[in-house]
């Protein structure tokens, strides 16, 4: 317990600026809503020309896209990849910031197991991403009334904004399973960056290409606004590889720091 | 000439694993073009009339996505994005890992002083900014001839590698300014990041509402836009103007802040 408190203590600073840049992200995008349906209409129809078989290749139905889901959905898109850097930060800096600090020592030499180390360690980044996810659904909402010119349902809005969590969760666990197996990070952010941007530039040139399979490679494509806001639902196959995923590494960040050689501060 | 060397040496391992992530990023967009082109889908045309908007949520405005150019112009956005996360990374960390690893006092016991170390690191980083760059132009120049079917990309490659070449370094002259103001040495990075972060949202932001075209000028990714840089077969004077001063600003002030600071030990 002390070691979950002390973590969520370390982390409350930098947890308040992530949810306050989250939130400006939202808002910025959300205010660009009324110049970007203004012109809808001229939009719908060029669009209604088309072929319909360009139109599903393109993955637009013309009815989403320019309601409040799809525009939601849209800069979704880059408050997720805003998010999956704080994850991967998270889950890579608070397992391997005691070695950094030199403190490896003094917080193993406890009467605490290294399993609980990493339970308590593991269970403050969860509650961050929570209370994060927490401030980014409410956010959300309010946003959403404020630039809404229909009215929308809440629950579509917030299975949205929940693929956010998801999302997260993937990258605490790969950030977990990096520090671990990483040797000397001496520098979380240059870790979990290229990380982050690889899988998001994946999943963005399978999106330009219409690229299915590419879907599987990168978490930020797991879960599909459009299919989202048409089923109110998300898909059932990729939540059970998030879940795989996160158990492998998971297990394995266990695994490994019980048995690793933790470099002594001296 | 020491702290040169040395620096190159840090930063070996990690330059050699962007280098090879730059050839791989150049290397699967490519291969993928080639797979998108033997498809034979050929959309472009029924593209032309679509709407701005629509585009840019897929990020292919201006772009001829049938011709290999065109489809390396859409990959260009990416590669730009990845330079500018490694050159802030290294600007940053150049200048602060002295301060995080606790050997300011050791390199500042030996007889070189701040501008001294200082321009050395700053060297190291444009040798690596150099290296990194030389690796992307040379797997663009082999990837889109492989699969660019005869076509003559060479110009645009060039010009939009020399973009790429100034992008990198704002956003490294703004890490290195970054590390020489704070005083924290492990926040440094991550402010350099927030910066380089904010100039991609502010890119979409453009591209997406004709209203705000005055904020293009805060984004460099808006500086070198490919497609305007394809299209125009030359860098827009007034942005290397911006860029040139953005970088010698920055430099100065990471030599002004740096050299005055009390280094925290």
């Amino acid at each position: 317990m002390n070691v979950f408190l002390r973590e969520l203590s370390a982390y409350r600073k930098s947890t308040i600026i992530w949810c306050a840049s989250l939130s400006a992200i939202l808002i910025v995008f959300m205010a660009l809503y009324p110049a970007f349906t203004s012109d809808v209409a001229a939009t719908k129809q060029v669009l209604g020309q088309f072929p319909e078989a360009l139109r599903t290749a393109l993955n637009i139905s013309l009815s989403d896209f320019f309601t409040i889901y799809g525009f939601y959905g849209y800069l979704l898109n880059f408050a997720i990849l805003a998010g999956a850097i704080q994850a991967m930060n998270l889950g890579t800096g608070i397992i391997s910031k005691e070695v950094a600090g030199k403190t490896a020592d003094f917080l193993l030499s406890k009467p605490m197991t290294r399993g609980r180390v990493v339970s308590a360690k593991l269970a403050a980044a969860f509650t961050i991403i929570v209370i994060t996810n927490v401030v980014f659904c409410g956010v959300s909402y309010l946003a959403a009334l404020m630039v809404a010119t229909e009215t929308f349902a809440i629950g579509t809005l917030l299975l949205l904004a929940s693929t956010m969590f998801l999302v997260q969760l993937v990258f605490l666990a790969l950030g977990a399973l990096f520090a671990v197996l990483i040797p000397k990070i001496k520098s979380v952010i240059a870790v979990s960056m290229p990380a982050v941007f690889t899988l998001y530039i994946v999943g963005t040139l399978g999106d330009v290409l219409g690229n299915d399979k590419v879907r599987y490679m990168s978490p930020f494509k797991f879960y599909d606004t459009a299919y989202i806001i048409k089923n109110v639902g998300l898909e059932g196959k990729f939540i059970a590889l998030e879940a795989a995923i996160i158990i492998v590494a998971i297990a394995a960040s266990y695994v490994i720091y019980i048995k690793k050689d933790v470099r002594a501060s001296a | 000439m020491n702290i040169y060397l040395r620096e190159m040496k840090a930063h070996r391992t990690g330059l050699i694993w962007w280098c090879i992530g730059m050839v791989g990023l150049v290397a699967s967009g490519m291969a993928k073009y080639d797979a998108y082109q033997a498809a034979g889908v050929s959309v472009q045309e029924m593209m032309a009339g679509m709407p701005k908007a629509v585009l840019t949520v897929f990020g292919m405005t201006g772009f001829d996505l049938t011709k290999a150019s065109g489809f390396y112009g859409v990959l260009f956005l990416y590669i730009g994005l990845m330079a500018a996360i490694h050159a802030a990374l290294l600007g940053s960390h150049l200048v602060s890992k002295e301060e995080r690893d606790r050997t300011s006092e050791f390199l500042y016991a030996k007889p070189v002083s701040r501008n001294h170390a200082l321009t050395s690191k700053l060297l190291a980083g444009l040798t690596m900014l150099v290296i990194f760059n030389l690796a992307t132009l040379l797997s663009s120049f082999y990837f889109v001839n492989l699969f660019g079917q005869g076509e003559s990309v060479g110009a645009d490659i060039r010009i939009l590698m020399m973009g790429l070449f100034l992008m990198q370094l704002i956003f490294f002259t703004i890490g290195t300014a970054v590390a020489g103001v704070i005083r924290k040495p492990k926040a440094a990075p991550s402010i350099a990041m927030s910066i380089m972060f904010t100039a991609f949202l502010v890119s979409y932001l453009v591209n997406m509402s004709e209203n705000l075209q005055f904020l293009k000028y805060l984004s460099p990714f808006k500086y070198y836009d490919a497609a305007v840089l394809m299209a125009d077969g030359r860098l827009d004077p007034v942005y290397v103007a911006l860029s040139v001063g953005i970088v010698a600003l920055a430099v100065l002030g990471t030599y002004r802040f740096y050299s005055a600071r009390d280094l925290s030990v």
